[in-house]
């Protein structure tokens, strides 16, 4: 049996880059309702970790609200930015 | 999620209308390359610490962001929008200023209202050089700002309901 060649691509390109995290930062104008509601309706997360985690934001500066694969975080990192909210894409181990 | 209905007066509608075209004309000047630090803030870097990084999602999700906040812009507009016309505060006399205007809204219309409401207020923060939370209150300059912040908080406790 051979293994498709683009399986093995993937595969070695996950090992090398590591998981990445999306983080969310805190700025003065978002409404924390807002927030949680970004939250709540792009990740699909539950009332309170949505609020959770935006206490996390609004208390400490900052919060991670996802981790995974680097062109993931991008693509939600976009998406934060859609909303007005800043985000960054970093490395799960800086 | 629900629809909306939202009763406001005509003159509360028209500034809304006149503070939505000037944030598209903003937008305009953006997307034709203009530096504009209150639209920066709409585009943030991607990265912290990683210039490269950073230009390179840049050039990546610049130009789609900027198109959605003038698509969300004008779909904000269309609501806004009586008897099909775009009216202005300008464009009122003074009986029909008090005038109630039922806005009706769509879950994409609402998802609209709710992104642009929040790019007007980014932008004029950063033109107020807002950087705390506490700094909004008493000061004059804050009025549309925080209206703007009222009317938000409203419709998300609508969708909430």
């Amino acid at each position: 049996m051979t293994i498709p060649l683009e399986d093995v691509r993937l595969e070695e390109r996950s090992e090398v880059t590591g998981p990445w995290q999306t983080v969310v930062w805190n700025d003065p104008v978002n409404l924390m309702s807002y927030v949680v509601h970004v939250f709540r309706t792009y990740f699909g997360y539950t009332r309170e970790h949505a609020e959770r985690l935006m206490l996390l934001v609004h208390h400490e500066g900052h919060a991670v609200v996802a981790e995974g694969a680097r062109e993931q975080m991008e693509f939600h990192v976009q998406a934060m930015h859609d909303y007005g909210l800043w985000a960054t894409v970093r490395r799960a181990d800086t | 999620m629900t629809r909306v209905r939202m009763t406001v007066s005509a003159l509360e509608a028209a500034h809304l209308t006149d503070i939505v075209l000037q944030f598209t004309d903003l937008l305009a000047e953006a997307i034709d390359g203009v530096d504009d630090p209150g639209v920066a803030r709409l585009v943030p870097d991607g990265y912290r610490d990683a210039a490269e990084d950073a230009a390179e999602f840049r050039r990546l999700t610049q130009d789609d962001l900027l198109d959605r906040r003038r698509d969300d812009a004008a779909l904000v507009l269309a609501t806004l929008q009586r008897d099909g016309q775009t009216r202005r505060p300008q464009d009122l006399d003074r009986a029909d200023a008090e005038a109630e205007v039922i806005v009706e809204l769509d879950a994409g219309a609402v998802a609209a209202w709710l992104r642009t409401l929040t790019a007007v207020r980014l932008v004029i923060a950063t033109r107020l050089g807002i950087t705390t939370e506490e700094e909004q209150d008493d000061d004059p300059r804050f009025g549309v700002y925080n209206w703007l912040g009222f009317r938000l908080e409203g419709l998300l406790q609508a969708i909430e309901d």
